[in-house]
């Protein structure tokens, strides 16, 4: 395992699993916003990001501090159960409760709770968790070296962020061809970090994660410039504030397609 | 219900540049324009790490290529509160639909792409720094293309300040060089709407 700028690759996928909790934190508030708030349980993400983005800090500063990066495990799990009891809450309410229920399926996935949102926490909460497994210095997680298995997440998230973005960007028309991005880079990109969970010794799949991986990161970025575009094509823009935020593509949620292709690349070159 | 419509007195001005009506102020803002500030910080490093890498090559100096580093790695942080203030700066700007708002918008959407690719920039150039590896032109060529962005990203915010008069007070006190022998006036008069 290799480091840059003195820190190791486990301590990279902490930092960037605590900039992904304060991502998701922002995303979530404006989602539950939006929604009034009607359920407790939409505090959640805020309380669980808040707990990852401190343990994941403290486990990348003080990784050989006593009991930290057990800390930061057991906030990522927690978080990783969260992310996918949301998922089942998303689906509950914002599918099966909703008036047609799954006879109108498409109109609840367009137009109620994103269903896949919450796995974006399931992800930082495993990625955490692994990161701190590795800092410590556990080489195999269920009897799989951990960069599989950060490779694994990293791939299984990608896919499950095209989906996402396919059906939002479906939602919205698909008014400008960068719409199209999503969909066709990320599934991509999963599909060579996979091939290089499954060999990591062919260079082959390496080059192909490395090249997809770096892709993926600027188009999140892209992609942020231009929901910050989308935000200004409201009314009034973004002077408007809160106003313009709520009904405007989520403002975070490309720079968390980043943020995961980031940790793909870390896993692929440092780990 | 506890909610009434603004009467059309308190909308006037509000979206133009050169406003009589002084805009309400918050209790509490920076007075200082950060983003005005802080992107010239971003161009210039880059510029600079940009120059120094390009030197160091050609000249084989090792101190030219650590100069680039440092410049580049300065540049990838103070861009952060580049982009931030550059938000910033957009929520207190009710700027009315037109040209402006357009150029505002092509600035708003290549902002994050230049903060990306100078992060992208900043890892690649990391790893050749931690090797002492001597800089290729692959790095420099793809650094060309990062400047290409910043150019295009700094002629439009030109275009925005200088063209459009965004986020420019507009209160300065005129040279009496245009009517000689009146007296200084205190602040410039608000120019006149088109008809």
């Amino acid at each position: 395992m290799s480091a840059l700028l003195g820190l190791s690759g486990y301590q990279w996928l902490l930092l960037l699993a605590a900039l992904q909790a304060v991502l998701l934190s922002a995303d979530s508030f404006i989602g539950h916003y939006r929604s009034g708030f009607a359920l407790r349980a939409q505090y959640a993400p805020f309380l669980l990001g808040t707990l990852l983005l401190l343990s994941a800090l403290a486990a990348a500063i003080a990784p050989a501090a006593s009991g930290v990066a057990r800390v930061a495990v057991g906030a990522g799990l927690l978080a990783f159960a969260a992310g996918l009891i949301g998922a089942g809450y998303h689906h509950w309410y914002g599918i099966t409760t909703k008036p047609g229920g799954y006879r109108w399926l498409l109109h609840h996935l367009l137009h109620h709770a994103p269903p896949l949102a919450p796995l974006v926490l399931a992800t930082a909460g495993g990625l955490e968790a692994l990161a701190a497994l590795g800092v410590s210095g556990t080489p195999l997680v269920l009897g799989a070296p951990i960069r599989t298995l950060v490779l694994g997440v990293v791939s299984l998230t990608l896919f499950g962020m095209s989906l996402s973005a396919g059906l939002l960007h479906y939602r919205g028309a698909y008014n400008n061809p960068l719409m199209y991005l999503p969909v066709v880079l990320l599934p991509l990109a999963a599909a060579a970090a996979g091939w290089n969970a499954l060999a990591p010794a062919s260079g082959a799949s390496r080059t192909a994660a490395t090249a997809l991986l770096w892709l993926t990161f600027l188009s999140g970025f892209l992609g942020a410039g231009m929901h910050l575009r989308g935000m200004d094509r409201q009314m009034g823009g973004l002077a408007m504030g809160v106003a313009a935020i709520l009904d405007a593509p989520p403002p975070a949620a490309p720079l968390l397609v980043a943020a995961v292709g980031a940790s793909g690349l870390i896993a692929v070159r440092l780990l | 219900m506890g909610t009434s419509m603004p009467e059309q007195g308190d909308l006037e001005g509000v979206g133009s540049a050169h406003s009589d009506t002084p805009a309400p102020q918050p209790r509490w803002r920076v007075a200082a324009p950060l983003h005005a500030i802080l992107v010239h910080f971003s161009i210039a490093l880059t510029s600079a790490s940009f120059g120094f890498d390009l030197a160091g090559r050609l000249l084989d100096r090792s101190s030219l290529a650590s100069a680039g580093w440092w410049s580049l790695a300065a540049a990838s942080l103070l861009s952060a509160g580049t982009v931030a203030s550059g938000i910033s700066s957009r929520l207190r700007l009710p700027i009315e639909e037109g040209p402006a708002r357009s150029t505002l918008r092509a600035h708003m959407a290549l902002g994050p792409l230049f903060f990306g690719l100078l992060l992208a920039a900043c890892s690649w150039r990391a790893v050749l720094w931690e090797h002492g590896a001597r800089v290729p032109w692959g790095y420099l060529i793809a650094m060309g293309g990062v400047l290409l962005v910043v150019a295009v990203q700094g002629y439009l915010g030109g275009e925005l300040v200088y063209r459009y008069g965004a986020a420019v007070q507009g209160r300065f006190r005129a040279l009496p060089i245009e009517h000689p022998g009146a007296p200084p006036a205190r602040v410039s008069p608000a120019p006149t709407k088109p008809a």
